[in-house]
Formats: structure tokens, sequence, C-alpha cells
């Protein structure tokens, strides 16, 4: 019992971090209708960070800074954020598929940065030494893991309250006016540019906070960490929880990440023996049938998105995108 | 009536008999993170079971029998920390075998296996950082590896140059941690041999074509290429360094030791090829691995970590039936020792070793297992030497050119120093 419990503890600490990670890519998708294809580069940069900022010294590469753990995870955001305004700078005049392909193409030069640039990084052995904070304090148990669980849940609690308030603000409106209609937001005197950048690396920083934790969670972070099956991972889980709706993005997360390591689980226990070899290819035809299955049978998501209208006299109205207010 | 009763007494003759060969009624679990979604980790995953097999043959391990459950990593971290923190928490293992990537095994260590407690034995991880992190008294002795190619390997490559005469060598790569360490070491052994390395280029997996890295190499006019790659990238590059004239001197690391790589260069362009390889020791008992994986799988173990990986589940098994039942994961690494003892019983590494292994602990003695690998024995840090051998390939297969003992490859490594 008590192993399923330490089990359970873990597992809903990474869905919860990866859960950070996808509200962070509903701002920006769900809300402004960015098409963030590298949101592994916002992520690695997060957990690079913060490990360097905040790790022990290491032979052959940079860091070992040893920053009070708070400020190296601030550090690693910081770093993700000011990635994001550089590509956001260059690419956020692209729409759509073109956007997506110029930050997929930013997120595989991360990675293969990371792996080179072996003075900076660690290369491909990735960066390690790195103490887990009040680690001496709290053991490295089970009593860890379940403070560091409730530690997420917090942070995962203040960004979905954050998003909450920023989507039902006026600044909220102004990110769906644009990703609705672009040209009518500007005629009436809005500035799509700016407050696409504004939209773009606000998401990412919270990308990069997952990745700080994520990092700090594992204690190391090598560019295995930064391949592209984490955007996809991250895009299933948004789409199969609702784009659009912060509520639908953390149950994503938890799903999704609830099928991917239950569906191995559930293969390594119960197939049979001369099966067990193939289950590592069977999970992953799993995996797709189910991404496949909510595209085909409810692609608003598992949460529809509700769309909020202002009424005059300050009331609101609620309609889901299905009664066709789009 | 009196026949009747004969027979039932005979059938519960027999049942008791039965009952009394079987021994054990229980099943221990052992268990196994690899990536058994890519081509190359499954061959990895079979023979780890074929060792598993062979042990119940034997009778199982420490009483009980062992059932391995398998979980494939998907080369990805997460996917397999959870699988291991899963196998931990839900299967109750104290042995993890696994994983291949040192990128997947690293987070294993330091989040599941270190705070669990439970031991870790990797067959082919081969980053420098877990020496380091064993150093740091950061594994608490639950970290073990079967990999000992990296060192070993460099050496015995820069001693195949040296021995040719080859004075000048480009190195491609493989760009992961093993092959960022191999370049490193091979750079420092080529120049302790005085062979002088033009060009050391890193090759990146699943790229269509290797022609940009293939001529950086070659317009350093080399006399010998150094290749530190895995089947697929290294037959591109090969394909591509042959057909714009390059050198056909080429060393080869223990990876390219495949039926796969020889078929599709062709046997034809790899007469002058040298490969390197840890190898087994000089005894009769040795090729009992061999023979035995040809017998059940069809063909010659002939792939990367395969009898590696053998080695890493036979040695756990071993460790487990000499810490002996509801031992901890730490006792089992602790009995680790025990069973790689230099001055032990020598054991074979097939059901019979297994069995004459388990007589010899039994009786309070220690046995030194000779594996596939040769004869295991790791360092304070878990990580392995072993004896070496030269390679080239054959119609069949691969042929020893030279075979190198323990002493002889560590007097050689420390002639470099």
């Amino acid at each position: 019992m008590i192993g399923v419990i330490s089990y359970l503890v873990f597992f809903a600490t990474v869905a919860a971090i990866l859960g950070i990670a996808v509200l962070g890519l509903n701002l920006q998708w769900g809300n402004t209708g960015l098409f963030n294809g590298g949101v592994v580069a916002s992520f690695g940069a997060g957990a690079y960070g913060t490990l360097i900022l905040g790790g022990t010294p290491q032979e052959g590469h940079l860091g070992g800074f040893e920053l009070f753990y708070p400020l190296a995870l601030l550090g690693g955001m910081a770093f993700s954020g000011v990635l994001a305004w550089v590509v956001g700078k260059l690419t956020l005049r692209l729409r759509h598929d073109y956007l997506a392909i110029a930050t997929f193409g930013v997120a595989v030069a991360f990675e293969n940065v990371m792996r080179n640039a072996t003075s900076v990084t660690g290369g491909a052995q990735g960066i390690r030494g790195f103490e887990r904070p009040l680690r001496d304090f709290l053991g490295s148990g089970f009593a860890y893991n379940l403070v560091f669980l409730i530690a997420v849940v917090v942070v995962l609690a203040g960004v979905y309250v954050f998003l909450e308030r920023l989507t039902v603000s006026p600044f909220g409106r102004l990110l769906r006016a644009i990703r609705e209609d672009e040209t009518a937001a500007r005629s009436l005197g809005k500035a799509p540019d700016k407050l696409r950048l504004t939209a773009f690396v606000t998401g990412s920083v919270i990308i990069g906070l997952a990745g700080g934790l994520y990092s700090t969670f594992y204690a190391f972070v090598s560019p295995q960490d930064v391949l592209p099956i984490l955007t996809f991972q991250i895009w299933a889980m948004l789409i199969v929880g609702g784009a659009g709706n912060n509520k639908g993005a953390m149950a994503g997360a938890f799903l999704i990440w609830g099928a991917w390591t239950f569906s191995g689980w559930a293969l390594s226990r119960f197939a049979p023996i001369e099966a067990q070899l193939y289950t590592g290819s069977i999970q992953f035809v799993l995996i797709g049938m189910v991404i496949v299955g909510m595209l085909l049978w409810r692609p608003q998501g598992l949460f529809p998105e509700r769309l909020v209208v202002s009424q005059p006299g300050g009331g609101s109205r609620e309609k889901t995108q299905a009664e066709g207010l789009t | 009536m009196k026949k009747a009763l004969v027979f039932v007494a005979a059938v519960a003759g027999m049942t008791a008999l039965s009952t009394g060969v079987q021994a054990q009624d229980c099943t221990t679990k052992i268990g196994a993170a690899l990536p058994t979604s890519v081509d190359w980790g499954r061959p990895i995953a079979e023979v780890a079971q074929f060792a598993v097999d062979q042990v119940n043959e034997a009778g199982g391990a420490a009483g009980c029998s062992i059932e391995m459950v398998l979980r494939d990593t998907q080369v990805d971290p997460k996917v397999g920390v959870d699988a291991a923190k899963a196998l931990v928490d839900l299967e109750g293992v104290k042995v993890l075998l696994g994983a291949v990537s040192s990128g997947v095994s690293m987070p294993i260590l330091s989040s599941v296996t270190v705070p669990s407690g439970v031991m870790q034995m990797s067959c082919c991880s081969s980053s420098t950082a877990f020496t380091k992190l064993a150093e740091e008294g950061k594994t608490d002795g639950l970290w073990f590896r079967t990999f000992a190619t990296t060192a070993v390997q460099s050496a015995m490559g820069a001693k195949v140059a040296a021995d040719k005469g080859w004075k000048s060598v480009a190195v491609l790569y493989k760009n992961d941690d093993w092959g960022q360490d191999m370049a490193k070491l091979i750079a420092a052994d080529f120049a302790a041999a005085g062979v002088e390395v033009t060009a050391s280029v890193a090759i990146n997996d699943g790229q269509p074509s290797y022609r940009a890295e293939v001529t950086e190499a070659l317009g350093s006019q080399p006399e010998a290429l150094y290749l530190a790659l895995y089947p697929t990238e290294g037959t591109s590059a090969v394909r591509e360094w042959l057909s714009l004239g390059g050198t056909q001197n080429m060393i080869l690391a223990n990876s390219l030791k495949s039926d796969e790589f020889r078929d599709n260069v062709g046997l034809q362009y790899l007469g002058s090829a040298l490969g390197t390889d840890t190898a087994s020791p000089r005894v009769e008992s040795a090729n009992a691995f061999k023979a035995a994986y040809t017998a059940k799988f069809g063909s010659e173990p002939n792939g990367p970590g395969l009898a590696n990986s053998y080695d890493a589940t036979m040695i756990a098994l071993l460790a487990m039936e000499a810490a002996g039942s509801d031992a901890s994961g730490a006792d089992i690494a602790a009995a680790v020792a025990k069973v790689t003892d230099p001055s032990g019983k020598p054991v074979a590494a097939d059901t019979a070793g297994f069995t004459a292994a388990k007589a010899t602990l039994s009786e309070g003695g220690t046995v030194m297992y000779q594996g596939a690998t040769g004869n295991v024995r790791f360092d304070a840090n878990g990580d392995v030497s072993a004896p070496a051998v030269v390679w080239k390939f054959t119609d069949s297969g691969t042929e020893e050119v030279e075979y190198l003992s323990l002493s002889d490859v560590d007097a050689y490594i420390a002639s470099l120093k």
C-alpha cells in the first residue's frame, strides 16, 4: 500500500510539473493562437538555467554558482523569458504553421547547442551535481517526494489562478481578439505585435518554470530531456484537455501522462510473456490511438473553452464554442 | 483393488517427488527498464530474459524462481524514471537492470534507486559522469555497470593504430555521451601513442546524409579512420567515406561489431578494418555464452550491449543468491563482491555455472563469475575492466586477430599515461 502511495506521489509530481508547462502553452495557443512548436526550448532553458545557477561546481563546464534555490529557479525562468523574447522578436511575424516550423527549428537548434556546447552545458553528459533544496532536512525518501509534490501543486495552483485572472481581464480579452481577428483588433487601435510578444514571453516563462521544477526533481538534465517528443507530449495534453480552458489544460496533463505511464504498467503486468518484448511498440500504438480518437470524436477537448461575453451593465453570460460563438 | 492402491500410492509418490524437485513455490521479481521500443534495445532485453531463464532452470536464485518485469524506457528520461519508480514501488523489486542510455540511467539513479536503496545494474551506460558520481559517494554503492569498454577500447584503438604504423587518424564519433567520451579518450590515447588526430567529427543520429561530416574528415587526409558509431549511422558514414575515396584502413569500436554493419557496407570494403572489444577470458567455460546464445537465437551474439546485458543480469542474480532471501538492495549490492571475487571458484556463464555457484555460495565460499564479457570485476565505483581483443569481419561473423589478457590491457593503459 505504501508503495502505491509512494508511486502515486511520484506520478502526480511529474504530471503537475507537466501541467504547469501545458498551462503556459495554453496561454500561447489557447488564448492567443500562437502555434508554438518549440515548447521544449523554453522548458529546456528553464531546466538548464536552474541547474547551472543552483548546482555545485563541476569540472569541465560552466555552472556551480550554488545560488539560493528560489533565485536559481527565477534565473532559469528569466533565461527562458530572454530566449523567448529573442525568438519572438524574430519569428512572431509568422503565422500559424510557419510560426510552428520556425519555433520547432529553434527547439531543435536548442537541443543541438546543449549537446555540443560542452564547456557550457556539459554536452551530451548533461548537468549533474545539483543538491535538491531541503534535502538535508527531509532526507531523500518518501517525505521529500511528498513535500516536493505539495510545493509543485502550490505552484500549479498559483499559475492557474494567475492565468484565470489574466484571461478574464481586459488583457485576456485582447489576446482572444487577436486570436480571432487580428485586423479587427488593429482597427480598434490595439498593437497586436506587442501583445503577441507579451503573451509568448509570459507563456514561455511559465513553461520555463516547469522546466526548472523538472530538473530540480531529477537533479539532472541532459540533451535527452529536450528532445522534440516533449513538445509533442505537451501539445497532446493541451489538445486532449481542451485548448483555451485552463482546467482542461491541467486535466489533459494528468490524463495523457497517466495514459502514457499506465499503458506501460498495464502491458508489463498483463501482456503474455512472449509479447513482453514488444510492449514498448504496442504502447506507442495505444497512445497514438488515444490522441487520434480524441481528435476524431472530441476535437474541442474534454473541457471545451468557455467564452465569456461582457454584457452592458456588468453581468456576464457564458457560452460554449459549440453554440457558435467564435 | 490392490492395483488401484498401488497406482494411487505411485501417483502420490511422484507428486511428492516432483514438488521436491521444484523446491520453490515463491517468485522474486526483478525489474528491467530497457528501451524495448528501439530496434537495438529489444535484443538487449531479450538476452536479459535469456539469462533469467537459465537461472530459473538452475532452480532460481535465493530460493525462489525469478520473474523479470520488463518496462520500456522509450529512451525518454521521464518515461524511464517513471517505469523504474513503478517497478520499485508497485512491483517491489530490489534489483533494477538498466537503463541503456546514460541520460536515462542517471535520473533513475539519482531520483529512484539510490533514495529507495535498490541496486541498479546497467549493461550499457558508459558516461564517465557515473564514475564521478560514485567518487563523490552519491551512489551508496548501489550502482554497477558491465560496460567496460570506454577506457579499454580507446586504448586498444590507439594500440591498433600504433601496431599498424598508421601515423594519422581521423575520428568520427556518435554525438552522444558515449561518443563524446570516446572521442575525448581516443584523442588522448592516440596522442600518447604518437598518432596524430587530424580531425574529430561528431555524427548526429538520423541524418539522411553525412557528406559534410565525412568531407571534413577526409579533407584532413588521414591514413586511417577511427569509428565510434552505431551500425545505422556507421553504415551511412562509411559508405560516403568510401565513395568519396577515403581509405579502407579503419578502426572500429565494439558497437560496430554487428552483422548488419558488415552486410550493409560490404565485406569486400572491410578487409583492412580492425575492431576492438573487451573479451572473454581464455578458459573453456567462457564460450558457454556464445554457444548457448547461438543455440537459442540462431546467430552469434553480435550487436551492441548483448554480452554486457547478459553479464549484468547474471551478476545481479548471482548476487541475489549470495545475499540470500529477503535481502535488501544494499545487501545484494554488497554481495556483488562475493560473486566477482578474483580468488573465488571460477564459474561459467550458464545454467551449470549457476548451479555450481549456488553450491559454493551455500558453503560460504566465494565465486569468480566468468562471463560473456570476461572475468568481470568491479572497482569501488562500480566500473569494470576486462581483457581485450582485436577482431576483424569474416563471412560468418567476426574473427579474433589478437588477444590481450587483463594484465596486458592494464599494462598498455599504464604505458599510455
